[in-house]
């Protein structure tokens, strides 16, 4: 048994390969490594293209439909609750039956109230305090409002107890929750919007690098061959501009549609909400001044804060005023029907504060919760009635410029992705070519 | 075929189990129950004390000696419509209504009738009677409805002209306000459910008795020596809410208020003896002597001609029969 010994000095055998270094140095090796290098960058901007994209979608799905809905829902639930405590109010002031359409507008005011409760808190991602705070005070103030409107009813002033404290309860605990609620659900959405709308940062120079790098094989490999192009890098190369620009027009697609939906949108909605909402506290404020008689002094300095809030002290400020500059033509006609629903109600309410300082009461109250043609309720209605339809115009255009957002990533995942790979299978074809020539 | 089946149930299963586990997992990590913290308490109405800050109990302030005894008529009423130039009541005349402070919380004594929204009871009828002597005409006047604590501070702003508010005439208000002769005579007794053993503040030791901010009767709760605990609120129907709720044991102050809480909910009782006198006065401006000579002219009129009978049996028939009106003490 013969065990054939090699000895350690044997010179190596012909063609081996040759020390690292040098095939670094070699024209095959240099392209074996730009090789390499085009396959990692395409790789990682097909990746990051599509983890991009995706995640982008997933920001916009919460826009459309999470936070979006979510903040109508809370916005709902807010000026369901302002109606419901001005209606009351007012219900009060009529005598020991409320009218049948405050009764109707006030039980609706509870279901929608509830309804909205419901959604917003089954969702998750809404602060857990303030929804407890609503769903456990909610159906105690309703209690009381009942019991209220029982004691109204036997013509017993003990009613007006209990409303008095279902009022506080409202204004000190369930508007301050349904305000926050309604803050931390805006601000959900406008985070949500930006991070759909961010620019591709990782992705867009990934791309530029792997443009370039296809750039400088096409160079050396012309300077090496003498041919002006190679198929596949060209390939490649086309294959990473239209992903580049894919990439870059999509995301300005949407960008571009959710600013709109954004300024058209949500902004609106949540300018007239505000309107709206201070408007209801300010009818609440001129109910309960009414149902304070000569007592209110508090209400009726609440009242005029609000409509400070709203038109400014000239009727020419506030919160309408800030809106309009800058607005386009249709938000300022908007804003100016709303101003002047708000400039005819300080008239009626100026009316109306002139006959209760006057003595004259029963007239005031007429005059306040009246359906007459100068009456405070006609004027508040009006103006309820205007920021409800704004509010539903801005609602359709934010549900609109959000789909048309969505519409605009049709796609984009798996055709950015092919593009990548095309781009990495281009330049492996080409350089592999060039490769095998030197063998 | 069959067993495929079965190995394709199998795998089924498998992946199920798999993907609960999965679940299961990843719920750990996530799903934990929000923190309830506590339930929040009954409602309170607005601007309760829960205790009561007790004003300084400068007990029985007896600087003005008998607070019954307030300025004597000035002869004979003028006519309605003729008062004497350059007083208070010419001045009211010539505004055309006379403008009063009242409850619009006390049943009986000054409330708003929910049906009609106008404010009436025994208080407001005694004040209609002064508009009538000053104008010949009840309806010229004007109220302003004002929270207990509101008394003083409406009259000494001039805001109104007089307060008819089931008001204690005493020493320490005197040197505030000045006013007219007794119209009621009430005194402090306790009001429970009907299901209470309670009879007497003394009973109530450690347990809530609720009555309005600014009145005598919270000074009398704290004053007891059982020591129960005074919750203040803004009016009366308050502490009945409050009671309602089961949020008080017992709400003390005259009887008259009570009579009007408990005609208000049939299911409370008015227990104890009488352990306050509490005179009722018409106050005013301490400025406005003349004013309150002249309210005193009046009130002795409908003493006399039988006014205050008619208007006590309007309201009052609750508390017992009418009882001759209390009589009018004048310091000079």
């Amino acid at each position: 048994m013969t065990v054939p010994v090699t000895s350690p000095t044997a010179p190596p055998p012909t063609g081996a390969r040759p020390p690292l270094g040098a095939l670094a140095r070699s024209t095959p090796g240099r392209l074996t490594g730009l090789l390499a290098l085009l396959v990692v960058a395409g790789l990682a901007f097909g990746a990051a293209t599509v983890v991009g994209v995706r995640q982008r979608g997933g920001h916009l799905d919460a826009v459309r439909t999470r936070s979006g809905p979510l903040t109508v829902q809370a916005q709902q639930l807010y000026r369901a609750l302002s109606d419901a405590d001005a209606t009351a109010a007012s219900a009060f002031l009529s005598g020991g039956v409320e009218s049948a359409a405050a009764a109707r507008r006030y039980q609706q005011d509870i279901g929608a109230a509830g309804q909205a409760l419901a959604t917003a808190s089954g969702s998750g991602g809404v602060p857990v305090r303030v929804v407890q705070q609503l769903t456990t005070q909610l159906p105690v103030y309703t209690g009381l409002v009942e019991k209220a409107r029982v004691y109204n009813r036997l013509g017993i002033p003990l009613g007006a107890a209990y409303l008095r404290e279902a009022s506080g309860l409202m204004r000190q605990t369930l508007l301050p929750a349904a305000r926050s609620l309604y803050r931390s659900q805006t601000a959900g959405l406008a985070a949500d919007r930006s991070a759909a709308a961010g620019f591709p940062w990782l992705a867009v120079p990934v791309g530029v690098l792997l443009l370039a790098a296809l750039l400088v094989a096409q160079r050396y490999l012309r300077r090496r061959t003498n041919r002006m192009f190679n198929r596949g890098l060209v390939v490649a190369s086309a294959a990473g501009v239209v992903a580049l620009l894919w990439l870059t027009v999509s995301w300005v697609a949407l960008a571009s549609h959710l600013g709109a939906a954004r300024d058209a949108g949500s902004a609106q909605i949540d300018l007239f909400a505000r309107i709206r909402i201070t408007a209801l506290q300010a009818r609440a404020d001129e109910s309960l001044t009414l149902v304070a008689r000569g007592n209110g002094a508090a209400f009726e300095a609440d009242f005029g804060r609000r409509m400070t809030d709203l038109v400014g002290t000239d009727g020419h400020g506030g919160l309408i005023a800030s809106a309009r500059a800058g607005a386009d033509d249709e938000l300022r006609s908007r804003l100016d029907t709303v101003r002047a629903d708000v400039v005819a109600w300080q008239r009626a309410h100026r009316a109306v504060r002139a006959l209760d300082d006057g003595g004259k009461y029963p007239d005031a109250v007429t005059l306040a919760i009246g359906s007459g043609k100068d009456s405070a309720a006609t004027a508040f209605g009006r103006l309820d009635r205007h920021a409800g339809t704004a509010i539903d115009a801005a609602d359709d255009r934010f549900t609109g410029q959000a789909g048309a957002a969505a519409a605009s990533q049709a796609g984009a995942a798996i055709g950015l992705g092919l593009l990548a790979l095309v781009c990495v299978g281009g330049a492996a074809v080409g350089l592999q070519r060039r490769i095998a020539e030197y063998r | 075929m069959r067993r495929r089946g079965s190995r394709v149930r199998v795998r089924g299963a498998a992946a199920t189990v798999a993907a609960v586990a999965l679940l299961l997992v990843a719920g750990c990590g996530t799903a934990t129950l929000p923190d309830a913290g506590n339930p929040p308490g009954p409602p309170r109405p607005v601007g309760v004390q829960d205790p009561a800050r007790i004003p300084d109990a400068g007990e029985q302030d007896t600087s003005c000696g008998d607070p019954r005894k307030s300025y004597r008529p000035d002869g004979a009423l003028p006519a309605p419509g003729h008062m004497p130039g350059n007083t208070t009541m010419s001045k009211i005349a010539r505004r055309g209504r006379l403008v009063v402070g009242v409850d619009q919380n006390t049943y009986l004594f000054g409330f708003r009738d929910p049906a009609t929204n106008r404010i009436q009871g025994f208080d407001v009828d005694i004040l209609r009677e002064v508009a009538r002597a000053i104008f010949g005409d009840p309806d010229r006047i004007q109220y302003t409805t004002i929270t207990s604590a509101q008394r003083i501070p409406v009259l000494r702003s001039h805001q109104v002209d007089l307060v008819a508010d089931v008001m204690t005439i005493n020493c320490e208000r005197w040197r505030q306000v000045a006013f007219s002769t007794d119209y009621f005579d009430a005194g402090q007794r306790v009001l429970v459910p009907a299901d209470s053993t309670a009879t007497t503040l003394a009973d109530l030791g450690g347990k809530k008795v609720c009555a309005v901010k600014g009145s005598t009767s919270i000074r009398a709760i704290a004053a007891e020596r059982a020591k129960p605990v005074p919750v203040a609120v803004d009016d009366w129907t308050d502490c009945l809410v409050l009671l309602q709720q089961r949020q008080v044991a017992a709400i003390s102050t005259d009887n008259a208020i009570l009579a009007g809480l408990a005609k208000q909910d049939p299911n409370t009782k008015v227990v104890g003896p009488r352990f306050t006198d509490e005179p009722y006065g018409i106050a005013a401006n301490s400025a406005d002597v003349d004013l309150v000579r002249f309210v005193n002219g009046v009130l002795a009129r409908i003493r006399a001609n039988g006014t205050w009978t008619k208007i006590y049996d309007r309201w009052l028939t609750v508390l017992g029969a009418a009882p001759s009106p209390p009589a009018a003490a004048y310091r000079d």
